[in-house]
């Protein structure tokens, strides 16, 4: 309800300049913004996932199950479940309600990208290392996997062709990404080979494969209509596609001809790029730069590359744009912490008094005919009270532009007191004034034995209760 | 003590150590400013209505939605006759097709009379699922109270000075208070134990709060004359609003929480953007009245405000530079921080429902406006001292006040209007709850 006062050429501002925030706790590995666009979602090194709240830039919520670095995020449409895929070989459903697991399903392979089907929560799709990809449902206790192709799919005189070394190939490949269209017909998949392919996500047949790259495909990102893919590959060049309407009944797998729409690369430093993201309406790609310290902007009416956000001392892996604001989230190597850029709203003196104007230039004043004129005060107030005639109304509601109202079924994060003290978000704890010491291994995470088994966490951190003085002594001189 | 007579009005300041003699010397800001006369002198009568027919888009929403089949199949007739007048006038009322007349007068009757509190109430709140009522007073308690049966179901102790505000979350389930100690406290409503972290950081009285739709946030008035809003996870503040030259006395947010608003006494409105915490708009009356409390109205395009020369005006905040659309008159306020709410009337679905204002007085009444008209639909008398707190309940027709007189009352709406209020208050006199606290030996730490 704020847009009809401010500024608008604040709100036409569709590109973030500035960093205005950073999020920290624990050290961060990968990041996705709920569907609403008032939570983030970040997964750690140490296999927490936290959730942000944007408006606050606090923890709303801390999830412990994983062991292992968080490898991907995945949220459901009504902002309710969070799948989580980690290094520890499985993947977890959570109920962000009241923070519990609501499915845990182990793989016998590392996890490239885990993604919730966009209508139903209980189904996903995975991409496994040196495996093939699963899709895997979790209404029952026990999931279903399904296997999903990685060959691509040949046209027959391709086939009739086909010597024994390509079909020795293509059964060689592995998906690296898969993602589902926004109806949740469809998965995107791409392979270590370059390949896009189309899978039906029904019969997990392979509709349509075409090789993009010749290198492995990092990353596959889509815009909310699903209409455009942006697609991060290994040989330095990030592309965008468009796609036809694939849940059209009548559309046609064998008449698609995917056309590259932009290339874009650096290739005067021939740089190479960690992650990608479509802004809210696909206007803009960003994208994190390996071992380079800045985000990437290109738009893509003409393909030009627009702006380098910057500001932050380490290289950027995982990032994200905000569902609708211009608001970019990156994730520092280094420090882990989630570094946020978006406009900055000048404070506007004429809002501060109602007599105050801004002026370009010097204006001369001409007053009013009766402004000094003295009348009764009487008759002013009577005047003023009989011109407040008109009709008002105060309980009709206007329609939502956006998404961040709540509607009375929805989904509405539960607000946790003292989430804050409930751990450390550090491993270091007070213990006096300026000393401090380690956190002794195994605190904080008797989570862990609920039935998880001794983890390789704690033997590593074996070495860490050494106490500290935090003080530094300064030699006299 | 001594500048406490010179202080700017204050909710609970009079009753602090003499309950009969309530009128201390007027404060010193509004002595001044005093209206020669209080009267409904200019109050305008029935007017007939100028826009016939409009609106009742299907894609608009209602602040209560009553899903109705009826209504529904109405608005849609009437929409298409409508294309051919006057397009698009957005902020019109609904037309009133065939139903029920909007009625000319509210009749609430009196049902409960609540004692336990042994100072003057200073606010009065039902929760969002309409259960509960909770009131605060000087005499540093909380009580919640059930509003269907009226019994006592908490007294929450802990605050260390008088209570001058509270708020509930959306869920119900927390109560936020805010106090003269200067701490701000939030108790969970279903043991009535308080949280153990209060927000520390005012420098002065904490004098309005209010909760963000998603609970998440809670703005924060002050006597300090600063708007914090705070981070109610980790109880920190995340913002300071360079708000005010004088006391703040009021805050609310807008209904998805992007906007705050806030009032001072030095006469000033403020509209503040949630998420920048940039000044969008400020309100300013030519009178520059003390303003001592602002709420928004439930969708949020208007605010209302009550300012000390007994006038509550309500602004447009969003046209121009902001502009107030009617002044409601007809009740004393001149010393203290009144608080009122909107509530419906009008029992048909939606596009048969108008919206009124209700406001104490400090003449002990409570008076509804009808918000278009300004018409007084009642005026209801009951409390024995100034009503300085007025709430309605989210769905029913069940308003409750709280005043002075240390009592809170709740009222309900007839639907057969009784031949005299007077008569029918006599014929079933509304029961009271608890002790009456004048019966009571005097309480030893009451006077400290």
């Amino acid at each position: 309800m704020n847009l009809s006062l401010v500024d608008p050429f604040v709100l036409a501002q569709d590109c973030p300049e500035v960093i205005t925030g950073r999020l920290r706790s624990g050290h961060s590995t990968s990041i996705r913004f709920s569907h609403r666009g008032d939570l983030l979602a970040s997964g750690r090194h140490d296999g927490i996932v936290v959730i942000f709240d944007i408006e606050t830039n606090g923890v709303a919520r801390k999830l412990r199950g994983h062991t292992r670095q968080i490898q991907s995020l995945s949220w459901s449409t009504n902002d309710r479940y969070l799948l989580s895929a980690g290094q520890d070989w499985k993947c977890v459903l959570w109920d962000l309600k009241d923070g519990s697991r609501v499915r845990t399903v182990r793989f016998e392979a590392a996890i490239f990208i885990a993604e919730l089907h966009p209508l139903n929560h209980m189904l996903f799709a995975a991409a496994l290392f040196e495996d093939q990809p699963v899709l895997v449902d979790m209404s029952n206790e026990v999931p279903a996997k399904h296997t999903l192709p990685t060959a691509p799919r040949r046209s027959q005189l391709e086939r009739e062709n086909a010597s024994e070394k390509q079909a020795a190939q293509d059964a060689k490949q592995t998906t690296t990404v898969t993602l589902f269209t926004p109806s949740g017909d469809h998965i995107l998949a791409g392979t270590n080979k370059g390949w896009l392919n189309i899978i039906d996500a029904m019969t997990c047949q392979m509709l349509y494969s075409y090789r993009i790259a010749n290198s492995i495909i990092v990353l596959l990102r889509l815009t909310q209509s699903g209409r455009d893919v942006v697609i991060n590959s290994s040989d330095r060049i990030v592309r965008t596609l468009h796609l036809p309407d694939l849940s059209d009944p009548k559309f046609d797998f064998e008449s698609l001809q995917v056309e590259v729409e932009h290339k874009f690369q650096d290739l005067v430093q021939r740089l190479s790029w960690n992650a990608v993201a479509f802004s809210s309406t696909g206007e803009y790609v960003a994208a994190t730069t390996y071992m380079n310290h800045h985000v990437y902007i290109w738009e893509r009416g003409q393909g030009s590359l627009v702006k380098i956000l910057e500001g932050t001392k380490e290289e950027l892996s995982a990032v994200e744009w905000h569902p609708f604001r211009p608001f970019v989230a990156a994730v520092g190597v280094d420090s882990g912490r989630v570094w946020l850029w978006s406009v900055l709203q000048p404070q506007r003196w004429s809002a501060l008094a109602p007599d105050f104007a801004e002026v370009e230039e010097n204006v001369e004043y001409i007053e009013r005919e009766d402004e000094f004129d003295i009348q009764p005060l009487e008759e002013i107030h009577k005047r003023r009270l009989d011109q407040e005639d008109e009709e008002v109304d105060v309980l009709t509601l206007e329609p939502v532009k956006t998404t961040t109202e709540h509607g009375a079924g929805d989904f509405r994060m539960p607000v946790l007191l003292d989430i804050e003290a409930s751990d450390s978000e550090d491993e270091v704890v007070a213990v006096g004034a300026g000393q401090f010491r380690r956190r002794s291994p195994g605190a904080g995470r008797e989570w862990m034995n609920d039935g998880e088994g001794v983890s390789g966490d704690e033997s590593r951190k074996t070495n860490g209760s050494v106490a500290q003085n935090g003080t530094k002594r300064r030699r006299a001189g | 003590m001594v500048d406490r007579r010179n202080s700017p009005p204050k909710r609970r300041r009079d009753d602090h150590d003499n309950h009969d003699d309530c009128d201390s010397p007027p404060p010193k800001r509004s002595a001044s400013r005093t209206p020669p006369n209080a009267s409904p002198q200019y109050r305008l009568a029935a007017r007939p209505r100028r826009y016939s027919g409009q609106d009742g888009e299907d894609s608009r929403r209602y602040y209560r939605e009553e899903p109705s089949p009826r209504s529904r199949s109405q608005s849609r007739t009437r929409s298409e006759s409508r294309s051919r007048s006057t397009p698009d006038r957005p902020s019109t009322p609904p037309q009133r097709g065939p139903g029920p007349a909007k009625p000319t007068e509210l009749h609430y009757t009196p049902t409960f009379i609540l004692r336990g509190h042994k100072k003057g109430v200073s606010a009065v709140k039902f929760s969002p699922d309409g259960r509960w009522i909770a009131s605060c007073s000087a005499d540093c308690t909380i009580k919640i109270w059930d509003a269907r049966t009226g019994k006592l179901e908490h007294t929450l102790e802990g605050h260390l000075a008088g209570i001058s505000t509270i708020a509930w979350s959306h869920d119900s389930k927390i109560l936020a208070s805010g106090s003269d100690d200067k701490s701000i406290r939030l108790w969970d409503v279903s043991t009535g134990m308080a949280h153990p972290t209060p927000f520390i950081g005012h420098h002065n009285y904490v004098y309005s709060i209010a909760f963000s739709p998603k609970g998440n946030m809670l703005v924060s008035g002050s006597y300090d004359e600063a708007v914090f809003l705070w981070d109610v996870r980790a109880a920190r503040v995340m913002r300071s609003l360079p708000a005010h030259s004088d006391p703040v006395s009021g805050v609310d947010f807008v209904r998805d929480g992007t906007l705050i608003v806030s009032c001072s006494h030095d006469g000033l409105i403020r509209v503040w953007d949630t998420a920048t915490g940039q000044c969008l708009r400020t309100l300013v009356h030519e009178d520059n009245a003390p303003v001592t409390s602002v709420i928004f109205s439930p969708n949020g395009k208007y605010v209302l405000a009550w300012t000390l020369d007994s006038c509550v005006r309500l602004w447009n905040y969003i046209e121009g530079k902001g502009k107030c659309v009617k002044t409601y008159q007809g009740h004393k306020n001149t010393n203290h921080s009144l608080a009122g709410a909107f509530g419906t009337y009008g029992g048909g679905p939606p596009p048969h429902q108008w919206a009124f204002v209700a406001s104490g007085s400090e003449s002990g009444d409570i008076v509804l406006w009808d918000v278009s008209s300004k018409n007084v639909l009642q005026r209801l008398s009951g409390h024995t001292d100034a009503v300085l707190s007025v709430d309605m309940h989210p769905t029913e027709k069940l308003m409750v006040s709280g005043g002075l007189d240390r009592t809170v009352r709740i009222w309900k709406e007839s639907i057969s209007p009784p031949q005299s209020a007077l008569e029918a208050a006599a014929a079933e006199p509304p029961r009271t709850n608890g002790f009456d606290p004048e019966i009571l030996p005097p309480n030893p730490f009451a006077a400290a």
